[in-house]
């Protein structure tokens, strides 16, 4: 009986370290991002692509602007969502206040130790433009290589605007 | 030779374990911070206080009025700091603009996904009278227990205003 339990326990504990080197990697190297919805297209496809993100690159501040990014949402904290990086700090950002309906822009320098994220699709999506200049902190992955669908298979393009 | 190499792998592999055990539960659970400075006192002495703070009260959203958080700095994110959480998402605030020379009060009201923070001493502290709202996911943990000096050994009060 004793056998059985320690026998239990070793695959137990084999699982337990697989599990906890998964979640380093993906924490602190590399993760795979689902993402979707209208605020990246055409970059990212509306129902979802697979991305690659790599977790080193914000924390050696090798963020800039072009670069699309996972981010921790300033207003659901319990929520990421993808944008390209616009602005960094001291940077001049302008964007139209209203594109469906006027030519109106708005211009603001973005702020020490913050950047500003917008969608590609300006059309359709909350960013800066609504919730203001992100602190860097909050800036939690780069995307780096779309796995899904295959047709898209590639680096994501980093454009700078 | 073999079984010297075999032997360092092995001491190397027990340090890395340890020293993985120790970094999650530094990250996830509970930590020791440092805490310095002139803008928590009384609460917090300017030479340092050694403060046990556990991290999961702020991922399952326990965090509160009157709680002593450790926060990512929205301005050097490479800093965090240590003030008290004086209003929640919501909660209206009224704060002195320049406590030394006048009785002028602001007051704001918390967006949504945000907390505002102050120092203890608001005559010298750089807080979110300064810096606004912090987004909540820039809450790191919660200052739990005072560890050193012993004459201040116990729990931090929690004074709600």
């Amino acid at each position: 009986m004793w056998s059985i339990i320690r026998e239990a326990f070793d695959k137990t504990l084999l699982v337990a370290k697989a599990y906890g080197i998964l979640h380093i990697t993906n924490s602190y190297l590399c993760t795979v991002a689902l993402a979707y919805g209208p605020s990246m297209i055409p970059t990212i496809n509306l129902t979802g692509d697979l991305i690659l993100a790599e977790r080193i690159s914000p924390r050696l501040r090798k963020v800039g602007v072009g670069d699309i990014v996972i981010v921790r949402s300033p207003v659901v904290p319990s929520r990421v969502v993808t944008k390209r990086v616009v602005g960094m700090e001291g940077d001049r950002v302008t964007y139209l206040l209203d594109p469906h309906n006027s030519d109106e822009v708005r211009s603001t320098v973005v702020p020490r130790g913050h950047v500003w994220i917008q969608g590609d699709n300006i059309y359709n999506s909350k960013d800066s433009r609504d919730f203001g200049p992100v602190p860097y902190a909050l800036v939690e992955a780069k995307l780096l290589w779309r796995v899904w669908p295959p047709k898209d298979f590639g680096p994501m393009q980093h454009i700078a605007r």
